[in-house]
């Protein structure tokens, strides 16, 4: 039901409870605020939000007055003005207008409001208060308490959104502080998002303190890759560095404004010394640096060699998790054209990205009455998916269900619960399928596979598996997958292996078997970032562009197709891995699709939701009998990119950065 | 002298907090008399008729505040507020030290009334002594079959919890309370929702004041016409005032409603001889000073606000000529900073600068400006504040600033130093 009121003469209409805050924006009149927040609710805290509203005798705060019929309000006028000069003359009594060395000055709401309602000068003779300054609050994030205006937004994000509560205010009155309950450091996998919602330079990220003004920054919206929620990013860069990523506030559908700290401070990485920037190629035991032109001379003869010698089924390719759909469509479209069919996304333990007919959007989590976990932690492998879900618990009250066994978590549902989110990581088909089937008669089911690799759905969207092209269409010849190509490497029967941003050796459930077959396949070609330890065991190591230096589309786990935008410059003498690929199907002859070619219609044809199956189909199954026993237990942040960023070394031992134990850097 | 016992009858020569003594002086007798004749909404229609009005600083009429709670929802709760904080307040001090048996009768008479099944009390940090004594009169109490289940056989249940506070004025603000009883940090709530409908626990809650709950027991005994039979047009009844300051004999009176200011004044012995008096804070820290051409006004509640103040908790305060009025209002206003919570922008901030400011002047280092800032902030603040604690804060200090301006100005020693534009 609406209302109809008047915003400084101007008629409204909005549903009924609209806080007066919001309606205004109807309007485009703008209201000040520090403590209100859209996603964090009213608080009235702050006080500077007032308007007047005709018949009541004090101003009224914005944010926690309903929009009601035939109300009057005003924004603007003397009484008005008078308020929030207060408000924001008493706001700056204590604070140390410190603009000229804070990270904040140029994006920050006390400045900005003081500069458009405060008057011009103070009455202020006395001492201001201190506090402490560059209060080191935990792994990421660095508190100053003299800036703080005490809007509490930090406080109600880790109770309301994230549901950690580890921050509180203690003493009280002026004496305020932002403070840990139990004076331990802040941690958990969001904390970046406070530094966002403070309105001040109270609280700031330690990776971005003192590096930049916001006026030296281009800002370009992307999608982060680094796992499959595909959260909308802005991407800041400064002279051609990237200097920090921000949340896109109104990213409503997928990452519903907030990003996890591994999506946020993971960019380090770009400017590692340890990148590479040159093929390398192994000659005598020992890389040495060539050119692109001998690379792909020697990449395109080694593939025709073994194709002429033993047969297509001797070359393979693995990769498209970490790829964009369009590298993933023609990685395989380039293969198969040569008549390669060994082609796999399937670096790791998971077997499937795709959920099938039964997929679901991530906005209906909200809408579930009990959340099913079948699987791995979705805090680990999709954490912004985890608020997602913490606010489906918080907030609608929905269950969250992890147990072992589909009986168990059947008789752990709500009593009569007819929509339900299922969860799976992929891993395991029989546990998939028997979760998928013990809830089938779930009126209203979304399944959902987190998977590790950011693209993994769009790789198996792409056709980089080895049953089928783009769009889940069967293909004409049926492949090896991964395990099977390493099977292949073991008995010698596979000759070339181009594998691009994967590093099992690593990942796999048996890095080290993995590690010796890989000796035994003549030529292995590796395109990463780094020298990984796969790239280690490369014939020869193609140098590639990060997410954040090249276009294309993703596709998160919930099929949402997004784009990627190159938002700086990759090194010199780096190539993408389309770029590559393209470098290679001239050698070998094939005409691939051109980027304008593989435009929307394309991708967007095979992008489409399978349904024909849904967990744990027989398809996604493995040639090599051997189910792994374990797996990892932490996956690696953005393929383990993390490690090479020097700014992230106070995280590395924290949760989002972890690895598992035992492993080499 | 217009003196009167009513809550104060035997304080001071029997020892109530023995539940024989209180017994044997009728005590209980309504509480029973209530479960075993009386349905809920007759308690209420006593509470009602009698124009009780809320005894810790509001005012609001108690049955109205009852009549808030929505029907729908039975499940509620009552809260007597024993946080007496308020500068100058020690009714709550007292009554709950010498007479807990008459507030506990009073709770379990409106918890009966509003038919809430678990009433709690919350007793400031301080009144450790208090603390002890009520929970000894709760135990008596529950041992001889008031408190507790099947009251009576009517099949009527009624829990008592007591809850000690930990040192807040700002907890005596009742959804401060409401947090700090929850076992939160002691701040206000946001209103709307009120308590009435979304109090503790998120359930339907009344709050009263210790006084008002213990007037209960005697409109129920003699009536509500008896009790409104008494006072002015809309202030009914009694009320126990808490003289201090420069008076003869400080304490505790209770008088009827309408008793004149001077009149309280001579119940407390009068001034000191060869002093006369320059003001009078009728209701407490909160509220604003009243003078010598006031001091024929009735006390009550209509006069008082009538004069620019208010009754408030009936914490009187008097202040003779000896008074230096910068270091009272220095002290009044530490105080609210101090107590302030720290939610809200101008109670935080503005109470804040206004003490250093004080400080300043009274040790002499005030500088021109001094004197138009006091009036300039705290009146800005006034009206912007999330709870009442921050409009707290002008009352007194303008009234005084007004009054005696010779008193601020003379502090004010120096130019003020140039203040960058």
């Amino acid at each position: 039901m609406n209302v109809n009121l008047t915003i400084d003469g101007v008629p409204v209409s909005v549903p009924k409870g609209t806080w007066l805050v919001e309606a205004a924006k109807t309007v485009q009149q703008e209201i000040p605020v520090y403590c209100y927040h859209t996603k964090l609710g009213p608080a009235g805290l702050c006080r500077v939000c007032l308007v007047e509203i005709e018949g009541m005798p004090k101003l009224q705060i914005a944010c926690n007055t309903p929009a009601a019929e035939g109300m009057v309000v005003r924004t603007r006028g003397a009484r008005v003005e008078a308020g929030r000069a207060m408000i924001l003359e008493l706001l700056l009594v204590n604070h140390p207008l410190d603009c000229p060395i804070c990270d904040k000055g140029g994006e920050c709401d006390l400045q900005d409001y003081a500069m458009a309602y405060a008057r011009g000068n103070s009455d202020v003779v006395d001492p201001k208060t201190r506090k402490p300054k560059a209060v080191d609050l935990g792994p990421t994030i660095v508190l100053d308490e003299e800036r703080c205006v005490v809007c509490q937004r930090c406080v109600r994000f880790d109770d309301i959104i994230a549901d950690e509560r580890q921050l509180v205010v203690k003493d009280r009155g002026a004496h305020d502080i932002i403070a840990t309950a139990t004076g331990s450091p802040y941690r958990h996998n969001f904390t970046g998002n406070v530094t966002e919602l403070c309105p001040v330079g109270a609280l700031t990220s330690k990776t971005y303190r003192f590096k930049s003004r916001p006026w030296d920054l281009n800002r370009t919206q992307t999608s982060c890759t680094q796992c499959a929620v595909g959260c909308q990013q802005f991407a800041d860069v400064r002279y051609g560095t990237l200097l920090r990523t921000m949340s896109v506030e109104n990213d409503d559908a997928i990452s519903d404004g907030w990003l996890c700290d591994r999506g946020r401070y993971n960019i380090g990485f770009y400017t590692s010394p340890d990148r590479l920037t040159q093929p390398l190629y192994r000659k005598g035991g020992s890389f040495v640096q060539i050119g692109w032109d001998d690379a792909f001379a020697l990449w395109g003869k080694a593939i025709t060699d073994a194709i002429a010698a033993k047969g297509t089924a001797s070359v393979g390719a693995i990769g498209g998790g970490r790829l964009t759909n369009e590298e993933a469509y023609v990685l395989q479209y380039l293969f198969r054209k040569i008549g390669v069919a060994n082609l796999d996304w399937r670096s790791g333990p998971q077997r499937q990205a795709t959920p099938g007919a039964k997929g679901g959007a991530l906005a209906d989590i909200e809408q579930a009455q009990a959340i099913v976990i079948a699987g791995e932690s979705i805090e680990e492998r999709a954490p912004v998916l985890w608020l997602r879900v913490r606010k489906a618990a918080l907030r609608g009250g929905a269950r969250i269900v992890r147990v072992a066994t589909p009986a168990e978590a059947v008789a752990a549902l709500p009593a009569g619960a007819t929509r339900v989110a299922l969860v799976w990581d992929g891993i395991d088909l029989a546990r998939g399928r028997a979760f998928a089937d013990a809830f089938a008669g779930v009126a209203e089911l979304s399944t959902y596979v987190a998977s590790e690799q950011g693209n993994a759905r769009g790789a198996e969207a792409m056709g980089m598996l080895p049953w089928s092209g783009p769009g889940y269409v069967a293909a004409r010849a049926r492949g090896r997958d991964a395990a099977g190509m390493f099977q292949g490497a073991r008995d010698g029967s596979l000759a070339v292996l181009s594998m691009f941003g994967v590093n099992p050796v690593r990942n796999a459930a048996d890095g080290a078997a993995v590690a010796q077959a890989l000796g035994k396949v003549p030529f292995v070609v590796v395109s990463e970032l780094f020298l990984t330890e796969t790239a280690d065991r490369a014939t020869l190591v193609l140098p590639a562009k990060g997410a954040f230096e090249k276009t294309g589309t993703t596709m998160n786990l919930a099929g949402d197709l997004l784009p990627v935008n190159a938002a700086m410059q990759a090194p010199d003498g780096v190539l993408s891995d389309l770029e590559m690929l393209l470098g290679l199907a001239a050698q070998l002859d094939v005409d691939v699709p051109r980027a304008e070619e593989l435009d929307a219609t394309v991708i967007e044809r095979a992008a489409h939701a399978p349904e024909d199956f849904g967990f744990g189909d027989a398809r996604f199954a493995s040639d090599v009998a051997s189910v792994p026993e374990s797996v990892p237990a932490k996956i690696l942040s953005g393929g383990g990119t993390w490690q090479h960023d020097p700014t992230l070394a106070t995280l590395q031992a924290e949760a989002p950065f972890s690895q598992p134990a035992g492993a080499t850097a | 002298m217009p003196v009167t016992k009513v809550l104060t009858a035997g304080i001071g020569e029997a020892d109530l907090r023995d539940i024989d003594v209180y017994r044997e002086r009728g005590g209980y007798r309504q509480w029973e008399r209530a479960v075993r004749e009386l349905k809920p909404v007759d308690v209420l229609d006593l509470a009602e008729k009698s124009g009780l009005r809320g005894r810790g600083g509001a005012g609001f009429p108690t049955g109205k505040k009852w009549s808030f709670l929505p029907a729908e929802k039975p499940l509620r709760y009552l809260v007597c507020n024993c946080d007496e904080a308020e500068p100058g307040t020690f009714k709550d001090h007292m009554l709950i030290e010498e007479a807990p048996h008459l507030v506990l009768e009073g709770i379990l008479l409106g918890s009966y009334g509003i038919a809430c099944h678990h009433a709690f009390i919350y007793i400031r940090g301080e009144f450790k002594r208090g603390y002890e004594i009520f929970c000894a009169a709760l135990d008596q109490a529950r041992n001889a079959g008031y408190v507790g289940d099947n009251l009576f056989g009517s099949g009527f249940d009624l829990e008592v919890t007591v809850q000690r506070g930990a040192g807040a004025y700002i907890c005596g603000e009742e959804t401060g309370l409401l947090n700090s009883l929850e076992g939160k940090r002691g701040e206000p709530r946001l209103k709307p929702p009120f308590p009435a409908i979304e109090g503790l626990y998120g359930m339907p809650t009344l709050v009263n004041n210790v006084e008002t709950l213990a007037y209960l027991v005697p409109i129920l005994e003699k009536g509500a016409e008896w009790f409104a039979s008494v006072g002015t047009e809309r202030s009914k009844g009694y009320k126990i005032v808490s003289v201090s300051g420069h008076v003869q004999r400080p304490g505790n009176s209770e008088v009827a409603l309408g008793t004149t200011v001077r009149e309280i004044i001579d119940l407390a012995g009068g001034l000191r001889p060869g002093r006369n008096l320059m003001a009078v804070q009728p209701g407490g820290g909160s509220s604003a000073c009243i003078f010598e051409e006031q001091l024929d006004l009735p006390y009550d509640y209509e006069n008082m606000a009538k004069a620019g103040s208010m009754l408030g908790s009936g914490a009187f305060v008097v202040f003779d000529d000896s008074t230096d009025f910068v270091k009272a209002a220095h002290n009044l206003v530490r105080f609210f900073a101090h107590e302030s919570c720290g939610q809200c922008t101008p109670c935080r901030e503005g109470g804040h600068w206004l003490e250093r400011v004080l400080e300043r002047l009274v040790y002499g280092r005030g500088v021109s400006g001094d004197y138009e800032m006091l009036l300039r902030v705290s009146g800005g603040i006034t009206g912007l504040n999330l709870c009442a604690l921050g409009d707290s804060i002008e009352p007194f200090l303008k009234s005084v600033v007004l009054r005696f301006p010779e008193q601020f100005r003379a502090r004010v020693l120096k130019a003020k130093e140039t203040v960058p534009v």
